[in-house]
């Protein structure tokens, strides 16, 4: 029996070709899958900074739809924005399933403490300056080590990919949620009053019954109201030909009886 | 990355919406026909009563046949009156012109279920007299 899935490192890069297997992963993002800033801010909590992080990253950031996403880091905070549908389009050029994904870091969170350059694919090096992991061509940096990612102890600072931020901003899916949720309490307030409202009639219905003594069943009711209401007709047939009856000079004899009257002159 | 796709929660919204407006749209069928019971109930109920009142009282209809049979004017006939458990037999085998009169207008403007009667003529001033009312 298998309680625990091992799980792999890798680091992914726009020109690096991974070789996967149907594995769960941990994703480290190339400096080139993201925009960061170092910066100062009066500010306690990192949570207090998500605010804020659309006016700091303004006018610095190429047209596209971001997320942003903000660490502390002693008394600074690391900013992060990315762009969700182009990591997406990578994982999905790599064949990797996001159901597959375990969690995805920043190499910012991950990396900044390797010492010198480290070569992450033919053209490029990846080096800590002023505290930022930086990506820089490989001939800039003459001696480059190998990226090794196995061994490396990941940080909590992950992110979430919103899968269709592109399309449908959070905000509008929030609000769309909630006007469906608001029409769903409608129409269940409507269907609680009109099921109210149908048992208070049934109810009704059945005082009727008891009010009027009626028999158990409608079908018995009704023969019973056809019996009476044949008698009444009639009764008021009799009436009606009896008064006329009695216009006849020199009446014998005057009958009735199954329902016919009978005038002998 | 496992979160729930925000579509899946929106498509799950709209199939709740949707069978919730069915839902109400079959309560408002229920509605209707409970409503369209009670009225059929009620006004079954109103017609029976106001029937049975009229034709079916039988307290009532010996109560005041007994009453109109002790009339004065009914004496010299010598009425016969048998009463069962749901009918009366009225007889009398010779009853004057002007009694006649009376108990006919009594029990035709009343709302009695007779169910036969025979009256023949004896003389300009007599008649035989025979009914039965039921209830």
């Amino acid at each position: 029996m298998k309680f625990k899935q091992d799980k792999k490192t890798v680091f992914l890069d726009p020109h690096t070709q991974l070789t996967l297997s149907d594995e769960k992963l941990d994703i480290i993002l190339s400096p080139s899958l993201y925009w960061v800033k170092k910066v100062s801010l009066p500010l306690k909590h990192a949570r207090d900074a998500k605010k804020l992080l659309v006016s700091l990253f303004e006018d610095l950031l190429p047209e596209g739809s971001y997320s942003y996403s903000v660490y502390k880091q002693g008394e600074q905070f690391m900013i992060f924005a990315y762009e969700d549908k182009n990591i997406l389009e990578l994982l999905a050029s790599q064949g990797i399933l996001l159901s597959n994904v375990s969690s995805i870091h920043f190499a910012q969170s991950e990396l900044d403490t390797i010492k010198g350059a480290i070569k992450i694919n033919d053209t490029q090096s990846i080096y800590v300056k002023e505290g930022i992991v930086t990506l820089v061509p490989c001939c800039w940096i003459e001696e480059s080590g190998d990226l090794d990612i196995a061994d490396i102890k990941l940080s909590k600072h992950t992110l979430t990919l919103q899968q269709f931020g592109h399309i449908v901003d959070n905000k509008s899916l929030i609000s769309i949620g909630v006007i469906l949720s608001v029409f769903i309490l409608l129409t269940w307030i409507e269907l609680f009053i009109l099921n109210k409202h149908i048992q208070t009639i049934e109810q009704e219905s059945a005082e009727v019954f008891s009010k009027y003594h009626l028999k158990p069943t409608m079908f018995q009711n009704k023969a019973l109201l056809k019996k009476y209401t044949k008698i009444h007709t009639n009764q008021t047939k009799m009436r009606e030909e009896f008064s006329k009856a009695l216009k006849i000079k020199d009446i014998k004899k005057i009958s009735y009886k199954e329902n016919r009257l009978k005038v002998s002159s | 990355m496992n979160r729930i796709n925000p579509l899946y929660i929106g498509l799950l919204l709209v199939v709740v919406l949707l069978i919730s407006v069915v839902q109400l749209n079959s309560s408002k069928g229920k509605l209707q026909e409970a409503k369209l019971s009670y009225k059929n109930i009620s006004k079954l109920a109103d017609n029976l009563v106001s029937l049975k009142k009229a034709y079916a009282n039988k307290t009532k209809m010996e109560k005041s046949l007994r009453s109109l049979l002790r009339n004065k004017s009914l004496q010299a006939s010598k009425m016969k009156a048998t009463f069962k458990k749901s009918s009366v037999k009225l007889s009398s085998k010779s009853i004057d012109k002007n009694a006649l009169n009376y108990l006919m207008g009594k029990l035709v403007n009343g709302s009695y279920h007779i169910s036969s009667f025979e009256i023949k003529k004896l003389s300009e001033e007599k008649a035989s007299f025979k009914m039965e009312i039921k209830w």
